[in-house]
């Protein structure tokens, strides 16, 4: 048995508040577990619980609820949750810099399009030029192209039929911080489960640990190469 | 898939011609004291240059904006001068192109 199956977790303030609230931003599976966190229950036994749901699984959802805060270790036992973090950030932090991009596991958003329905990826990006060649390649790609720049057109493309099934969004916008817009969308009910990719010009690891830490799928580097961009977006959304 | 050969140089041409007048927006930017708006042109220009086909003139860009950033608001007469070479550079790469 693995050592992050005995542990136990509690629920912690914000935690406690996600399942109270009318608007939680969490899933019906993280809510389901959630609800069995009482201190004493260890993964294996809420695995159990969850009609026998696979305990690595069910380890992986509750080190995430961690890491987002709605639960924590009293005994320190997930304390090993934040080293494998920080390992994951540096590991992606390298391969940002030596590959030009990382992508996270794919993510599916909740809804797919569909069928005959092209794939929507909205671009966030403030330069006209740069936005214009964007889209050129994405619509090449048989992607349909939205394009935001400023924090008023993200909100109302976000919100646009259909939903984007992919965001490409720039760290440094000139009326918004990309990780705020991350950590709005990611809390946001309709869109939270959007994929997200992240463009930064320095591949730091406090970028990336911001990124990764509110929820982000993904990084490319700027400028763009535009072969690494599209592996990117076709990795992330599990496109062959 | 690549996009159609003509489509591309109409869009890097397009950029190319662009420059003058970025350049010319920094340059009032300056004047003005305008310099957080001027390291957010420079972050753009610096993001987009490379991907157009010009990365000495992205490369520039960002050295500019580095300086600017790292200057905050104390931009007093020897940071500025140095601005202003990089600038000075900048507006060389550009015309290179």
């Amino acid at each position: 048995m693995a050592a992050q199956d005995k542990r136990v977790y509690v629920l912690t303030a914000k935690g406690n508040a996600e399942l109270t609230s009318a608007k939680t931003s969490l899933g019906e599976a993280e809510l389901k577990l959630l609800v069995m966190i009482d201190g004493r229950a260890t993964v294996e036994q809420i695995a159990k619980r969850m009609q026998g749901a696979d305990v690595a699984a069910v380890a992986k959802m509750l080190q995430a609820l961690a890491r987002a805060g709605h639960i924590a270790d009293p005994d320190g036992t997930a304390a090993l949750d934040i080293k494998a973090f920080l390992k994951e950030v540096d590991s992606s932090v390298s391969s940002l810099q030596a590959n030009g991009f990382f992508v996270r596991i794919a993510r599916r958003a909740s809804e797919r399009p569909k069928p005959g329905q092209k794939i929507t990826v909205m671009v966030v990006e403030d330069d006209p030029q740069l936005a214009k060649l964007l889209r050129t390649y994405l619509q090449m790609e048989e992607f349909a192209v939205r394009v935001a720049a400023t924090r008023e057109e993200i909100t109302k493309a976000l919100g646009e039929a259909p939903r984007p099934d992919l965001v490409l969004l720039d760290v440094l916008l000139p009326d918004a911080d990309g990780f705020e817009i991350l950590e709005k969308v990611r809390a946001h009910p309709q869109v939270k489960n959007v994929p997200i990719i992240m463009a930064t010009a320095k591949a730091s690891r406090e970028g990336v640990l911001n990124g990764l830490r509110r929820g982000a799928d993904g990084y490319v580097t700027k400028p763009y190469d535009m072969q690494i961009l599209m592996t990117a977006i076709k990795t992330v959304l599990d496109l062959k | 898939m690549n996009p159609p050969r003509e489509e591309l140089d109409a869009l890097l041409a397009e950029y190319r011609s662009s420059l003058p007048e970025k350049l010319a927006r920094f340059d009032a930017l300056l004047a003005a004291g305008r310099t957080a708006e001027l390291v957010q042109e420079l972050h753009t220009l610096g993001g987009s240059a490379g991907t157009f086909g010009l990365p000495r003139v992205g490369a520039a860009a960002r050295a500019a904006e580095e300086h600017l950033v790292a200057c905050g608001r104390d931009l007093d007469p020897a940071r500025r001068a140095e601005l202003e070479r990089l600038l000075g550079i900048l507006r060389h790469e550009a015309c290179e192109v």
